[in-house]
C-alpha cells in the first residue's frame, strides 16, 4: 500500500517509494525540493518513522538514518511511502 | 622565516564545528562575511609547531550541492582557494548522515583529515564508535574529539600538520554501482580534456546529479559535453527506474550506510535519557505551546526589566558628564552641536545597545545551542506557513520583538533570497522594545492597559495580512521546512560569549555611525530653526488627517532616530509628561499605532540596505511610512466613532 508519508501515526514506519515533484514548478524548484530531501537522506527505499506530529497541520518528526528531521507537512505530502505495520505481520 | 598554512573546518550543521573552532582559535578570530555575500565567514589564527595556521570555519551544510548559498560557498572554497587541509568535523552520534557529506569531500579531492565529535554523546545513546577502522576504510586519518571539553583537540591538530607535512592524503575513492561508474568516468575524461576549474571526477558527478551551477559553467566550455551527460542519464534513468540524480545520491548514501554500519556497535539504551524526556515534553503537542509561551515571556520579562534597570544607570552616569562638559565648551553653538548631537546620539546608542541587546543575545544563543529554537520553529512552523514562510523564520520574528536590527540579519538562517526578503519584511513591521516603551508609557498609562494589548493585537493582525500579501505578491514558491532535530545539550559557553560578542560588534558597526549621523542632522535641523516650518508642512497629514497636535509629527520625525525619542521629545515639546492632561485618547492611541507601523529606525534601515540592497531598503521604508498614515488616519475615524475613556 503506497501512501503519503503524511498519513502515517505517530509511531509508524515505512519505507520510501518516491518523492512527488512539487507541485506547479518549472523544473529548477523541483530539483531543488527533491535534491534537498534526498541530501537529508530521504532516498527510495528508506526507511522511516514517524516520531511526533505537531497540531493544526504542523510539521511531522520522523527519524531517519539514526538521526530526526522536522519536515513541513506539504513536504511530507509528497514523500510516498510503503506502510510497514508491525502488528500487521505478528 | 614563519611558514603560513590554511585549514578549513567543514560539516554538517550543529556537530560542534564552532566549538572546535573557537578551541583552535581562542580570540584570535574575526568574523566577516564572504566577499559579496550575506553568508559569514570566521576566520582566526594560531601558532603551532611554528606554523601560522590561518582556520576557516565553513558554513555548516549537508551537501555540496547548490540549494543554498552556504553549500555553494563552501565548496568554491575548498576547490579553488584550496586550503592545505580541511578539517572534516563529523557527529559520532549522527554518523551516516555526516558520512554522506565526508564522501562529498572525498569526492572534491580535498587532503583532508576527520574530528569525530561527540563521541561522548555517542555513547550515551549507546553507539561506539570504531575510529581506526572508519580511518582505514575512508583512507583519511580520523582522531575522536569532546570538544566541548577540549579533549582530543591538541591531538586533531598534531595528526593535522602532520598530515599536511607528509602532503600525501589519498582518501579512498567510493566507488558507485559498476553502470554508474562507467558513465561517470567517460565523462570525467570529457571534462578533463576542457580544463575545467574543479576536479574532473566530482564535476561528471555533479553533472549527473543534476548541478546547475556546474551544468551552465560546462555548457559554456563545451555545450557537446551536455547533451553527452543527457543521454548517459537516461541510460542510468533506464536501468535503475528512477532519475539519475537520485540513483547517485542513494548510492552514496548506501557507501555512508555499510560504512557506518562496519564502523558503529549499538547497544540499545532502555532508560530515556534525559535529553529525549525533555525533548517529548518542549515539542509535546498540547504542553510544547504553553511551555513556550512561558519561557518566552520570562525571557523578555527578564531583558526589559535588566536592561531598564542598567539603562537606568548607565545613563545617568554618562549624563553625570554634561555639566562638566558644558563647563569646557561654555555654553553655544559648539557645544550645543557636540553634545546634544554626537554625544548625546553615541549615549542613546549605548544605553541601549549594551543593557539590552547583550543579554538578547547571550540568551538567544543559549537557546539555539541547547537546541529549543528548533524545537520553537517546529511547534511554529504551522502558523509561519500562512503567511508563506517556515518555522525557522519565527526566530527573527521574536528577535526582532527586542530591535529589529539583529531581526534584520538574522533573516540569513532562511534558505533562499526570496524567503529572506519575506523574513526581512516582516520583521520591520514587528514593534521593538523601544516601541513597547512609547507604547506602555502613552496609552498603557493614559489610556488603559487594555487598549495597549488590543494595539498589539491589531498591529499582529496587521503584520500578518501585510507578511500575507508580500507573499501572494513576490514570485516563486514558498518551501517548506526542513530541519534536523538534534539532542538537547548543555551550551558551550564561550562559544556562546564569543558569538553574543561578534553580534555586539556587528551592531555597533552598523548602527553607531547612523544613530551618531541621524542625531546631528536633526539635532541642526532644530539650530537652524527649521523645526517650525517642517512642524507647519507635517501638519498637513499629521492635524488634518490623523488628528493629532502639530507637536506630534516633530516628534515623529524624531523616531526615526531611535523609536522611544517620539515619547521623549513629546514630553518636551508638551512641556509636560503627563499626556493625558494635553491629549485625547484618540490622539495618543493613533499616535502609538503610527509609530508601531511608520518606519524602521534609521538603523534597521541601514541593516535592511546591507541585507537587501539599496532599492529594496528603500521600497519598504516608503511602504511603510505610508502605510503607517493610512492606518492612523483609518483609526482616527474609527475611533473617534467609540467613546474612550
Amino acid at each position: 500500500m503506497e501512501i503519503p508519508l503524511s498519513a502515517l501515526k505517530k509511531g509508524e514506519s515505512g519505507i520510501i517509494t518516491s518523492i512527488l515533484s512539487a507541485s506547479r514548478r518549472g523544473r529548477g524548484g523541483s530539483w531543488g525540493f527533491k535534491k534537498r530531501l534526498m541530501d537529508m537522506g530521504l532516498t527510495p527505499g528508506t526507511e522511516i518513522t514517524v516520531t511526533k506530529i505537531a497540531p493544526f497541520g504542523g510539521p511531522i518528526e520522523i527519524c531517519v538514518r539514526g538521526s530526526r528531521l522536522a519536515l513541513g507537512r506539504g513536504m511530507a505530502e509528497r514523500i510516498l511511502v510503503r506502510i510497514k505495520r508491525e502488528w500487521l505481520r505478528s | 622565516m614563519v611558514k603560513k598554512l590554511t585549514i578549513a573546518l567543514a560539516g554538517n550543521a550543529n556537530v560542534g564545528k564552532s566549538v572546535i573552532f573557537n578551541q583552535l582559535t581562542g580570540l584570535h578570530q574575526h568574523i566577516g562575511n564572504w566577499p559579496g555575500k550575506t553568508v559569514e565567514k570566521a576566520e582566526g589564527t594560531l601558532h603551532f609547531r611554528g606554523y601560522e595556521i590561518d582556520v576557516i570555519d565553513l558554513p555548516g551544510i549537508y551537501s555540496l550541492s547548490t540549494f543554498s548559498l552556504e553549500e555553494l560557498i563552501s565548496r568554491e572554497y575548498i576547490a579553488l582557494e584550496r586550503p592545505d587541509l580541511v578539517i572534516n568535523v563529523v557527529d559520532a552520534s549522527v554518523l551516516e548522515r555526516n558520512l554522506f557529506f565526508t564522501l562529498q569531500l572525498i569526492e572534491l579531492g580535498a587532503p583532508m583529515v576527520i574530528a569525530l565529535n561527540q563521541v561522548d554523546v555517542a555513547e550515551r545513546k549507546g553507539i561506539k564508535v570504531d575510529h581506526e577502522k572508519l580511518s582505514r576504510l575512508l583512507g583519511v586519518p580520523v582522531v575522536p574529539t569532546i570538544a566541548i571539553r577540549g579533549l582530543g583537540i591538541y591531538r586533531l591538530l598534531e595528526v593535522a600538520v602532520e598530515t599536511i607535512e607528509k602532503g600525501e592524503v589519498r582518501p579512498r575513492q567510493i566507488l558507485y554501482g559498476r553502470e554508474v561508474e562507467e558513465r561517470i568516468e567517460k565523462l570525467a575524461r570529457l571534462v578533463a580534456k576542457v580544463g575545467f576549474k574543479y576536479p574532473a571526477r566530482w564535476t561528471a558527478i555533479k553533472l549527473l546529479e543534476g548541478d546547475r551551477e556546474v551544468e551552465e559553467a560546462i555548457r559554456k566550455l563545451d555545450p557537446t559535453i551536455i547533451s553527452i551527460k543527457e543521454k548517459l542519464a537516461r541510460e542510468i534513468e533506464e536501468i535503475h527506474g528512477h532519475p539519475c540524480s537520485t540513483v547517485i545520491t542513494s548510492e552514496r548514501y548506501e557507501v555512508a550506510n555499510r560504512i557506518a554500519e562496519e564502523v558503529q556497535q549499538i547497544t540499545p539504551i532502555a532508560k530515556p535519557s534525559l535529553s529525549e524526556r525533555l525533548d517529548a515534553l518542549t515539542s509535546h503537542r498540547l504542553l510544547g505551546y504553553p511551555i513556550m509561551v512561558v519561557t518566552l515571556l520570562a525571557i523578555f520579562y527578564s531583558i526589559f526589566a535588566f536592561g531598564d534597570y542598567v539603562s537606568t544607570i548607565l545613563s545617568d552616569f554618562l549624563y553625570g558628564f554634561e555639566p562638566l562638559f558644558k563647563s569646557v565648551l561654555g555654553e553655544g553653538l559648539l557645544e550645543e552641536l557636540i553634545w546634544g548631537g554626537i554625544i548625546e546620539g553615541l549615549i542613546s546608542g549605548v544605553t541601549i545597545a549594551l543593557p539590552y541587546i547583550v543579554p538578547f543575545y547571550f540568551l538567544l544563543y543559549v537557546l539555539e545551542d541547547s537546541g529549543y529554537l528548533s524545537r520553537i520553529a517546529f511547534l511554529m512552523d504551522v502558523v509561519m506557513h500562512k503567511i508563506g514562510l517556515h518555522g525557522k523564520a519565527f526566530i527573527p520574528v521574536m528577535l526582532a520583538y527586542g530591535c529589529n536590527v539583529p531581526a534584520c540579519l538574522g533573516c540569513r538562517i532562511m534558505e533562499t533570497e526570496r524567503e529572506r526578503l519575506l523574513a526581512g519584511f516582516v520583521v520591520t513591521l514587528i514593534p521593538c522594545a523601544a516601541t513597547t516603551v512609547v507604547i506602555l508609557g502613552l496609552v498603557g498609562k493614559f489610556v488603559g492597559i487594555e487598549w495597549a494589548l488590543l494595539l498589539y493585537i491589531v498591529d499582529l493582525a496587521i503584520v500578518f495580512a501585510l507578511g500575507r500579501a508580500a507573499f501572494k505578491s513576490l514570485p516563486g514558491e514558498p518551501i517548506g521546512l526542513l530541519m534536523e532535530m538534534h539532542d538537547y545539550k548543555l551550551p558551550h559557553m564561550k562559544t556562546v560569549v564569543n558569538q553574543t560578542w561578534f553580534r555586539l560588534s556587528e551592531f555597533i558597526k552598523i548602527a553607531f555611525p547612523f544613530i551618531v549621523l541621524s542625531s546631528l542632522v536633526i539635532k541642526s535641523i532644530e539650530l537652524v530653526g527649521l523645526l517650525e516650518p517642517v512642524s507647519t508642512l507635517l501638519s498637513l497629514v499629521t492635524v488634518n488627517w490623523l488628528g493629532l497636535r502639530p507637536e506630534m509629527g516633530v516628534s515623529l520625525v524624531f523616531g526615526i532616530l531611535r523609536k522611544e525619542l517620539t515619547l521623549i521629545m513629546l514630553a518636551t515639546l508638551l512641556k509636560t509628561t503627563d499626556f493625558g492632561s494635553v491629549l485625547t485618547p484618540v490622539q495618543m492611541m493613533v499616535f502609538a499605532l503610527v509609530t508601531m507601523l511608520y518606519i524602521p529606525c534609521i538603523a534597521t534601515i541601514a541593516a535592511c540596505v546591507k541585507e537587501f540592497g539599496f532599492k529594496k531598503a528603500f521600497f519598504i521604508t516608503v511602504f511603510e511610512i505610508a502605510f503607517a498614515i493610512l492606518a492612523g488616519g483609518v483609526a482616527f475615524r474609527l475611533l473617534s466613532l467609540l467613546n474612550i475613556p
